[in-house]
């Protein structure tokens, strides 16, 4: 039996890259997130002004990325975007977190009818991709930040309902569980105590990941007219405004937004994917 | 015979699923906001226009008398009419689904052939440059806004180089192809129409790459895992302990066991390949399913939302039956 | 020199960002053709390490000093093409945990076949032999198995066919018989002895018990911290061995005949640099400040050992005196009536019959064994008595009251008077807990207010001689000892009727064992507590129990007194479990009648679950008509009781079977 403070030293070792990874995930959001906040220091205009004198003026001048067929100034807009895209994106994951760990917990622990009664209504949910419910989900809904947070946690909760369920599960199992039960614990102390500290490690692994994607599920509403719509700023939006541009070779409307989008993923990707192997890493050591 | 009695049971635990389904699509539809009879009247239409066009799509009856209806349309295959373009949903689907199959499999095709290579590959390399370099671009392809994506292909390979089509259509109408399936290559291919054929893969070619590059990123990872995880398996270091060929190495002992969890992979892929078509199909004009649904949706179109929803479930449901079907004839451990 | 593998002055440093790891340390070792050589130690001391270098397949960041030779070619130096035939060919290795080694989704025919055709152009004829060669019956049906079809004995009989058909010189197995039970250990060491005296083959068995191989080998080297500290004829070392550690070692393990484990303090050092002194030094009696100086090399000639001090003489201890054994007349703590637990039955029929009728009592100051095979109920036993299982028959009453028949709060008091100790100790504490939290969580639920609390779990960690600063440490920075004692401490602070130890100790290292059972000891000489300890190995349970529950297959076949039970067994099955135990003279004869012939029970079969009739009755060799059709109710024989209507003609039966086979 490998002493502890040994373990955690080879897990140190060779985990340079997750290090890296995880690093440079957070070193991105942070600069996504600062910008964000300081949006109207570093921006000339504010999202939703309109320069007449300039509509689909290209970069440089007064306006370092151009504007839009409105006349609005593409920085500008892609600065507080990032404000209204980081926030929906990690409200909706929290509530997500919060509502499926919940149900999860309640099915994987108690059993029976409940559990039955749950899974099933998180099997029908999951016979959809979860983009195409999003999309359902907000045609229903209707638009609004508050409506678009809600929509997409509600499409992530059973994803999380089922993992946290499963991870319960195992964990009932454990020695650890019985011998709080046998040490005459009660099942409410039992659940708080031992079993939801334990089975909340994938969650926290995932919910990063699940941010990016949340990020990405926005934008495409939006692009398709179901999140925010002009004159809002957000970065989907922002493409879709763009978009008809493209194929007269005006790149300046809808690839800043994208790139700003895809960036922003990036950094909670690269975080989820570290902190993923981080985690494999200290399974199998 | 034990294969069978598994794909009937899934099948009956499916049952439900779909009823549940289609119970909920049904009454969400009409609960929540929003009129289809005012967006296709307009805003001049009086109440009495209003009132003789609900008449006319059945919907000033009760909602459960509508339901009834309904449920007795599915069994017989009648999805009712399109309140938009008053043509049976049912033949309309039909012209739409081959567009985004052809879309979709294509696409979904290439990145499970590339997902596997360089998965493995990547993972026989653990932790060096190569595959440090696969698993970020992996992470790039998995951060990567589809619809964006396919608005820089179409900037650089229409505007810019003018090596593809411009993205209005599925084929060149010049060419004369004669429908059979929808999915234009196939199409092409059964009536032996040569430039058909070519136009068509011209017009597919910047769609499918936008959707092979966002499915591959999660497969791909999905794929290194696996092999990674059977190279440091115990049985794996005991066949090269053993001396074996490196052929039988990687035949027998790493892509068997790496592979066998790969159809579920790919059904889940499937799903997101669907999803993503919807704004794909956007970008490229592609008149495909995921558009009609889309317009459905946007303008309540009652028996289209419904169609489309229960299609889509249907479909998904299947493909992850056929993946565990699959699945269990791969890995002898699963039992059915 | 015929030297088929030759290590000479071994040196394995493992470099990690952060710390090294000296994993092997001027190892010399020799094996010849057809000798079968056994490498002890305790884990963490580099005994795989030494097969992976055989194979030249060490982990990343190794560097290595000295040389593996085979056949006079030095492994560590061969190239690609030339490794390809070392192993496999060369050397094969059995693993560990063949289950795992074996590829889950290749048949183990293919497998076998894949290593005949790379290495001895040979085909599926070949394989079938070979299969049958070690031991598989229905050779030609098992080629198509896969793996996960294989019973864990079955498993490791293929991973010995994987091995021998490489056709290697050298056969290394790497503890091939741990969690097999008696009787197939047995087996598959036999198979061992058969590959080299039949086929020439050297072999390197590498395990954690020095008694359990002995047997089977011709000489032994025991490994410590990295370093050989002795090596020579197996018989030699395991009688009279010279080097303090293994004396220790051998003296952790307890006997069947009654010997005790005697435990030495501390733990193996993890060394992050190749040892300057003996290594052994910090927890040696007779370390003196030479040993501490400087390191002794390995010296003598056939029979060699690296230490200053050698000692001489017999290792084992005569047995003490048995301790005066009074009856126990404390109030009852535990009392089981005629229990059945059924498991998994849902719709009536199947289910699994975990125990079937057995009725038990614990009274206060009393410590009861039990012990059988895995499979025979005795976690369930376990379970039932801490009211974790419910029973489907029959009654279970601690402190008097029925569990099952209380709710609430008044249930969870009522479960705070009785304690389990775990098999897993680092597993049977929360991970995101503190060992504080951990040992308080009784107190907390009879509702302790916080300081007393924290007091009372001071005591208790003083009782099992822990460091105050362990209360703050989460159970993954604990040793396996340390959390077990943790466990003992958290069973311990409520003051409970009855402690339930299962198997508390076949998750650690032998020598951190012997401290355990130490400790265990201890508290079971307590008058308020009664105790109950399970065990798969008798001898652990002789050390200080007063009565032996043997079950088999969910029933009590035997009991009574420990003396009794040991000393003259009743029951074929206690027989049989009492003459395959291994034991120190490197027989496997037990108990005080070494010259009774033993009694050998057929192999596991896996239909062996009667409903009607013995159980065991599948495998006696005593079995009549009778036994398969009457079931055998537990009857008085002397001081002890035995569910067998043969027991008295069994004797004979037996003196009739030597003479037979003679």
């Amino acid at each position: 039996m490998a002493n502890g403070r040994t373990r955690a030293v080879s897990r140190r070792a060779g985990g340079g890259f997750s290090r890296a990874l995880i690093v440079t995930g957070a070193a991105i959001l942070a600069v996504v997130a600062l910008a964000a906040l300081a949006a109207p220091l570093i921006s000339g205009w504010g999202p939703e002004e309109i320069d007449a004198n300039a509509t689909l003026a290209g970069p440089g001048g007064a306006h370092p990325l151009g504007t839009d067929t409105n006349g609005m100034d593409i920085w500008s807009r892609l600065l507080y975007a990032a404000r209204l895209d980081l926030g929906v994106a990690v409200a909706a994951v929290a509530l997500a977190v919060v509502a499926g760990t919940a149900l999860g917990l309640l099915a994987g622990y108690l059993g029976g009818w409940v559990d039955d009664v749950l899974m099933r209504i998180v099997d029908i949910f999951q016979a959809f991709p979860t983009f195409i419910l999003a999309l359902a989900v907000a045609a229903l809904l209707g638009n609004g930040t508050v409506n678009l947070v809600i929509t997409i946690a509600a499409v992530n909760a059973p994803a999380y309902a089922r993992l946290v369920r499963a991870e319960v599960r195992s964990i009932r199992e454990l020695p650890f569980v019985d011998a709080s039960i046998t040490s005459g614990a009660s099942t409410l102390g039992v659940l708080w105590r031992h079993v939801l500290p334990n089975s909340l490690t994938p969650v926290r692994v995932i919910a990063p990941l699940n941010c990016g994607w949340a990020m990405l599920t926005l934008a495409g509403l939006s692009f398709l007219g179901l999140g925010v719509t002009v004159p809002g700023a957000e970065w989907g939006a922002m493409i879709s405004l763009g978009s008809p541009d493209v194929v007269a070779g005006r790149w300046w409307t809808s690839v800043p937004p994208g790139l700003a989008l895809l960036v922003c993923v990036l950094g909670f990707s690269l975080l989820g994917e570290g902190l993923q192997e981080r985690a494999d890493r200290r399974r199998t050591s | 015979m034990r294969l069978l009695r598994f794909v009937a049971r899934r099948l009956l635990q499916v049952v439900p699923v779909l009823l549940g389904v289609v119970v909920l699509t049904f009454v969400l539809v009409r609960v929540l906001p929003g009129d289809p009879i005012r967006t296709i009247l307009g805003p001049n239409a009086t109440e009495a226009d209003a009132a003789a066009a609900r008449a006319r799509f059945g919907l000033d009856k009760p909602m459960w008398q509508q339901f009834l209806d309904y449920l007795k349309g599915l069994v017989t295959g009648d999805f009712g009419t399109s309140i938009q373009s008053g043509a049976p949903v049912g033949s309309e689907l039909a012209l739409r689904v081959g567009p985004t199959l052809e879309l979709v499999v294509l696409a979904v095709g290439l990145a499970l052939v590339v997902a596997v290579v360089l998965g493995v590959w990547s993972a026989r390399r653990a932790d060096r440059f190569g595959d440090h370099s696969v698993r970020i671009l992996a992470l790039v392809g998995n951060s990567m806004p589809e619809f964006w994506l396919g608005l820089v292909l179409i900037l650089v390979g229409y505007s810019a180089l003018g090596w593809f089509p411009a993205p209005s259509g599925r084929v060149d109408p010049d060419t004369d192809l004669t429908p059979l399936t929808g999915a234009d290559l196939v199409d092409a291919i059964l009536t032996a129409n040569g430039p058909a054929f070519t136009s068509a893969l011209s017009h597919l070619a910047l769609p499918v790459a936008t959707l092979a590059i966002v499915v591959v990123a999660p497969l791909l990872r999905s794929v290194r895992a696996s092999a990674l995880e059977v190279l440091r398996s115990e049985a794996y270091l005991a066949a090269t302990t053993h001396g074996l060929r490196p052929r039988t190495l990687l035949r027998g002992y790493l892509l068997r066991p790496a592979l066998v969890r790969l159809p579920a992979l790919a059904a889940l892929v499937f799903g997101t390949a669907i999803g993503s078509t919807v704004l794909i199909e956007y970008v490229y004009s592609w008149q495909g399913f995921g558009q009609w649904a889309l317009r459905g949706l946007l303008y309540r179109d009652y028996p289209v939302v419904q169609a489309s929803v229960l299609l889509i479930a249907l479909g998904y449901v299947l493909v992850f039956l056929i993946a565990d079907v699959v699945h269990a004839v791969l890995d002898p451990r699963v039992r059915i | 020199m015929s030297d088929l593998l030759s290590i000479e002055d071994l040196s394995v440093l493992i470099r990690r960002p952060g710390r090294d790891v000296a994993a092997l340390s001027g190892v010399d070792l020799r094996v010849d053709a057809g000798e079968v050589v056994g490498l002890v130690g305790e884990s963490g001391g580099g005994k795989s390490m030494v097969a992976r270098a055989i194979v030249a397949l060490l982990p990343g960041g190794a560097e290595t000093g000295g040389a593996v030779r085979f056949e006079g070619a030095d492994v560590l130096a061969m190239d690609e093409a030339a490794l390809a035939t070392h192993r496999g060919h060369g050397a094969a290795l059995c693993f560990q945990n063949p289950r795992g080694a074996l590829s889950p989704t290749r048949t183990v025919g293919r497998q076998l076949t894949d290593r005949l055709t790379t290495h001895q152009k040979l085909d599926r004829e070949a394989a079938r032999q070979l299969f049958e060669a070690v031991g598989i019956r229905n050779p030609a049906r098992r080629l198509d198995a896969y793996p996960h079809e294989l019973s864990g004995g079955m498993a490791q009989r293929v991973m010995i066919s994987l091995a021998t058909g490489c056709a290697p010189g050298l056969l290394v197995a790497d503890e091939p018989t741990t969690g097999l039970d008696v009787t197939l250990t047995r087996e598959i060491l036999r198979q061992f002895r058969h590959a080299a005296d039949t086929d020439g083959r050297g072999v390197l068995l590498i395990s954690h018990d020095l008694a359990s191989i002995a047997s089977v080998c011709d000489r032994v080297a025991v490994l410590y911290a990295g370093t050989v500290v002795e090596s020579g004829p197996a018989a030699k070392v395991l009688r009279e061995p010279a080097h303090p550690y293994t004396r220790a070692l051998l003296a952790s393990v307890p006997d069947v005949s009654g010997r005790p484990a005697r435990a030495i303090g501390g733990a193996m050092p993890l060394l992050s640099s190749p040892p300057a002194a003996c290594p052994f030094a910090p927890r040696c009696a007779h370390a003196t400040g030479e040993c501490t100086a400087s390191r002794p090399a390995l010296a003598g000639d056939g029979w060699q050992y690296a230490c200053f001090h050698p000692r001489s003489g017999p290792a084992a201890a005569a047995p003490p005196p048995a301790a005066e054994k009074r009856p126990a007349t404390g109030r009852v703590v535990m009392e089981i009536d005629d229990a059945h637990v059924v498991y998994g039955s849902r719709f009536g029929s199947g289910g699994h019959h975990a125990l079937r009728g057995v009725s038990l009592q614990v009274r206060a100051g009393e410590t009861v064994g039990v012990v059988g095979e895995s499979g025979c109920g005795k976690s369930t036993l376990a379970r039932l008595m801490l009211g974790l299982a419910a029973p489907s028959s029959g009654t279970v009453r601690l402190a008097g009251t029925d569990p099952h028949a209380q709710r609430g709060r008044k249930l969870r008091r009522l479960r705070t008077k009785a304690r389990l100790v775990f098999q897993d100790p680092v597993g049977s504490l929360s991970p995101r807990r503190t060992v504080a939290d951990a040992i308080g969580e009784p107190l907390r639920a009879l509702g302790v207010p916080a300081a007393e609390r924290a007091e009372r779990v001071a005591e208790v960690l003083a009782r099992m001689h822990l460091d105050p600063t362990m209360l703050r440490r989460r159970p993954h920075e604990l040793s396996g000892g340390q959390a077990q004692r943790v466990g003992i401490a958290r069973a311990l602070v409520g003051d409970p009727d009855l402690i339930v130890f299962d198997e508390p100790t076949s998750a650690l290292d032998v020598t951190v064992q012997a401290q355990i059972l130490d400790v265990i000891a201890e508290l079971a000489g307590d008058a308020s507590r009664g105790s109950v300890f399970i065990s798969h190995d008798l001898a652990t349970v002789r050390g200080f129990c007063d009565r032996v529950v043997v079950l088999y297959l969910g029933r009590i076949v035997e009991q009574g007194p420990v003396e009794e039970v040991f000393g003259n067994p009743r029951h074929p099955y206690t027989r049989a479990l009492l003459s395959s135990a291994p034991s120190l003279d490197g027989g496997t004869a037990g108990g005080p009648q070494r010259a009774e012939p033993r009694v050998e029970l057929a192999k596991d079969l896996d239909e062996a679950d009667a409903a009607t009739g013995c159980p065991l009755a599948a495998r006696c060799p005593f079995v009549t008509d009778e036994c398969r059709a009457q079931a055998q109710p537990l009857v008085a024989y002397g001081a002890s009781e035995a569910a067998c209507w043969r027991v008295p003609q069994i004797p004979a039966l037996i003196r009739e079977g030597a003479q037979t086979r003679a």
